[in-house]
This record gives structure tokens, sequence and C-alpha cells, in this order.
């Protein structure tokens, strides 16, 4: 009997732990919602490298909550420190009440640890790194009109932050602080680490919504963009065959990372982090002398940290963080900024059309948020579906590589208004 | 009302300060890349014009991609165009006649773009 009794308390205190008593209906939305970036990253093939572990983490998190667990102090007496085979002489004590107690540390969760390079700001530029090893800022560099594109695609940013702020008036209750307001605006710059390094130092709290809501919407660029490119341009502009590119030497190359990381820490130095790592990143690449730093920087180094990032990332969307109306308003007015910084760049590129005197193919302007190469690829999709024998990628690389500069200078503006 | 004030002024210092950036960043890299341009073609003439005049007995190498090399197309490079035909028309009845190197109309950016434009999303 005593033997069923004890099997019994065993079994309650199993279930109990178990995440069926834990867990409450917003870790289980959560998870379906895992479930369903799970099925676009893996069926639809939606920037997977970085969908999938966000999916994932996001499905863990909201599963086993503790993975996140912060580390804690728990004081236990001298007695509680030997029942549990621990060294009392490794702790430091607390005299309570005249009871000596030890502060024995318990260890946080394994995404706890992972995250500080989130919270940090380490991994962003990390990541901008390894970019910088694998972009060719040649189109730029040829064509260096291309930066007007790259910048008109972040008054996207800018008008967010306005309508965001707007919304703070019309709704206070619902509204979100200046600091808030420019960590989603940040998100039309359709820039992932960009979003998560001004996120984390603005708004730490939006950083689960902000972080998937920026990668979705990259993820959606084949989506999002075509029809607001075919909307603000005539079949006449989107067959526009653009001339050559003119070729680059290595001396300009090499000249470029070096000469942008100057003017751009000099005027901004709030941006410096992201634009030096992606410069730094792209010396390596062009200088051709350290291959094996490079290769690195843009495989192994990449990799790790789009996995920690990814996870990390995911986890902080756990059920009763995400699940609120703000989230659904950081969704809304981030698809909003994506949305206008697109038609912001095409309506540059029809400008430039004009001014060129129809040379340019406003198609290239929507290549302006960041997304590299995404943004460039549907440009190219986009145009060569008026004429299939129009090649367009190869300019549309000029403003979206101009565009991860423009977004970290974006970032750089609001880091340096905004930041306490 | 002021944060909307803040939020007009941060709009404005926005759009000012990215374009003015990237706006020096145009002017420096096209200023850059005109003098780089203009010594590398300055240097090139110079040794044209040391190459014409002490050797006239230094004939220039062959420039390879005028040879005729038809007929030097390897064995494994015809095995892999074949496969990329059959990669292409499948169960399709076909036949290779010939294998003949072509001028190619596109430069590499072209070419680049192409590869990348045809290859699905």
């Amino acid at each position: 009997m005593e033997i069923l009794n004890q099997l019994w308390q065993i079994i309650i205190h199993l279930l109990s732990d178990s995440g069926f008593m834990q867990l409450t209906w917003q870790n289980y939305v959560m998870v379906l919602v895992a479930f369903c970036l799970m099925v676009l990253a893996i069926k639809y093939q939606f920037e997977p490298l970085l969908l999938l572990p966000i999916a994932f983490g996001m499905c863990l998190v909201n599963l086993f909550p503790g993975i996140m667990g912060l580390p804690t102090t728990e004081m236990l007496t001298e007695a509680e420190v030997l029942a549990r085979n621990l060294d009392p002489s490794t702790y430091t004590t607390t005299v309570y009440n005249g009871v000596t107690y030890y502060n024995c540390t318990q260890y946080g969760g394994l995404f706890y640890y992972l995250y500080q390079g989130v919270k940090l700001g380490i991994y962003p530029p990390l990541i901008f790194l390894g970019i910088g090893c694998m972009t060719d800022f040649g189109p730029l560099i040829a064509n260096p009109k291309s930066f007007i594109l790259g910048a008109a695609a972040q008054i996207g940013i800018f008008l967010t932050f306005i309508i965001a702020t707007c919304i703070g008036l019309v709704f206070p209750e619902a509204g979100f602080t200046p600091e808030q307001a420019g960590s989603i605006a940040i998100i039309g710059g359709a820039d992932g680490p960009t979003a998560i390094f001004v996120t984390t130092k603005l708004a730490p709290e939006l950083l689960g919504p902000i972080a998937v809501a920026a990668y979705s919407y990259m993820a959606l660029v084949p989506i999002i963009q075509p029809p607001i490119m075919r909307l603000l341009t005539t079949k006449k502009e989107r067959s526009i065959v653009m001339g050559q590119l003119r070729p680059v030497s290595k001396l300009e190359r090499i000249l470029f990372p070096v000469i942008v990381v100057v003017i751009v820490s000099l005027l901004l130095p709030d941006a410096a982090p992201l634009v030096g790592m992606l410069m730094l990143g792209n010396l390596f690449k062009e200088s051709g002398v350290v291959d094996r730093i490079n290769k690195t920087a843009q495989n192994e180094l990449m990799n790790i940290i789009t996995i920690f990032l990814g996870v990390t990332v995911g986890a902080t969307a756990s059920g009763k963080l995400f699940l609120t109306w703000q989230t659904l308003g950081i969704v809304a007015l981030g698809l909003f900024a994506f949305c206008l910084a697109t038609a912001c760049g095409v309506i540059f590129g029809k400008i430039m059309c004009k001014a060129t005197g129809g040379k340019v193919n406003p198609l290239i302007g929507s290549a302006g948020v960041s997304a590299v190469p995404m943004a460039a690829r549907i440009s190219q999709k986009v145009g060569q579906e008026e004429n299939p024998g129009n090649f367009l990628l190869m300019h549309a690389m000029g403003p979206n590589v101009a565009g991860v500069i423009g977004s970290a200078v974006a970032a750089g503006v609001l880091l340096s208004v905004l930041k306490g | 009302m002021d944060n909307l004030m803040q939020a007009f002024i941060l709009l404005l210092a926005g759009f000012i300060v990215v374009f003015v950036v990237l706006i020096l960043l145009i002017i420096v890299v096209s200023l850059y890349s005109s003098i780089i341009v203009a010594v590398q073609n300055a240097l090139d003439k110079k040794k044209e014009q040391k190459n014409v005049q002490p050797e006239p007995v230094a004939t220039p190498a062959a420039d390879p991609s005028s040879e005729p090399e038809d007929d030097e197309i390897p064995g494994e490079i015809i095995a892999v165009i074949a496969a990329a035909v059959d990669a292409v028309y499948g169960e399709r009845p076909h036949k290779i006649k010939a294998v003949r190197r072509t001028r190619s109309a596109r430069s590499a950016w072209s070419a680049a773009g192409a590869f990348d434009g045809t290859r699905p999303f």
C-alpha cells in the first residue's frame, strides 16, 4: 500500500511539473504560430535560414519557459546546503536575523545565456561582418547615384515613426513611447540585425515582436513588394533596359569600405558598430590577403551567430508577452513601414528615371530597402516579367547594398536622438 | 503635442541626415573613382608607349579568346554539356549534333544577372 501511495505521489509530482499543468493558452497559441512559421520556412522556403531557428526557439520557449529563465540566488541555511551535498565554503554568506544563509546561485536557462549576445548588441554587428564578407559593393561604386535610392527607402522609417507617435496621441493607453515608435519604425529598413540592434538599445521590451515582424517581412519580400512596384510604375517604365555598368578596379573596391567607415563613423558614431563591422567584412573580402578569415566570417561565424540569433530572438516571443494588442500594432505598423519604404524607393526611382531621360528603370528603387539580395532579385523578377531580356539584378544590387548602409545611418539617427 | 513635435523634428532631421550622409558618400565615391580611373588610364597609356617604342621584336602575346578552340573542348566538358541538355529536355527526344563555342553576347555582369534571375526563389 505504501509503495502504491509513493508511486501515486511521484505520478502526481510529474504531472504537476509537466507542461500540461504549467502552460497557459497563450503558450499553446504561440506553439501553433511557431508551427505556421516552420511551414513557411520549410515548405515555402521563406528565409529558412532565419525563420526556422526563430520558429523553433519560439516553440521551445513556449513549451518550456524555463529555457529563458534568469539566473537566481537561493539563500540556504548550512543544513540545507549540506543536505544537497554542496560545499558551503564555495558560497558567499548573508546574515539575516542572526541566521547565516549561503547564497547559492541557480543557473539560468540555456537561451538566457545565448540571448546575452542579442541583449548586449553583439550578434547584429557580427552578422554585419558576415554580410560584409559576402557583399559586392561593385555595382554601387560603379553607379554611386544608387545611394539616393538607398536613402529614399529610409523615408518609410521616419514616416512610420510619425504614425506610431500619432497613435500614441490618439490612443494614449495603446500608444507607443518615442523609443518604442523608433524601434518599430526601423522595421521599414527591412534589415533584421539593424532592427534588433536599435530595439535592444531603445525598447528591449519589444524585441520579440519587432524581431519576428522584421524577419517575417524580410521573408515575405517576394509577396509584399511586387504589387507596390507594379502599382507605381507603368509598363513602359518597367521595360526600360539599363546600360551596362563599368568595371570597377580592385583599388576602388579596397578604398570603398575604408572611406565609408571613416565618413559614417565621424558623422554618426552610433552607426559605427554596424557600419564598421560591415565594412571590415568587406575589406576582408576585397583585400584578398585574409582569405581564411574571410571564409570563416562568411561561413562558420555567420552560421553560428545566425543559429544563436534565430533561436534566442524566437525565444523572446513567449505567449504572455507576445499575444497583446501592442504586438498587433507592431505587426501592422511594421508592414506599413515596409510598404512605405518600398513605395518611396520606387517613387525616387521614377524621379531618377525622369531626371536621366529614361535611362534608369524605376524598379531598382524598391531594392533600396535592405533585404539583401532578395529585394534586388525582386526588381530583376518584376523587370523580367515585362521584358524577358532585361537583366536588372546588378543595377538593383547598387541600391540594395546602399540600403544596408542607409538603414544603418537611419538607425544611427534614431539612436542618437532617442537614446536617453 | 510635445511628442508629435519631437516626431516631426526627428522626421526632418532623419531625412536631412540620411540624405546628406549618402550624398556625401556619392560625392566622395565618384571623386575617388574618377581619380583612380584617370590615374590608371594614364599609367596604361605610359605602359603602352613603353611597349611600342623600344622593342619592336617583342610580339604581343596571342589573345587566347581569338584562338579557334572548337576542336579543343575536352571530352569531360562535352559530357557536362550533354548532361545539361538532358536536364533541360528530360525525356523529350533530343540529339546533340554539334558543340560549338559561341561568342558570349552578354558581359560577365549580365551573365551573372541572368544566372541569378533565373534561379527560383
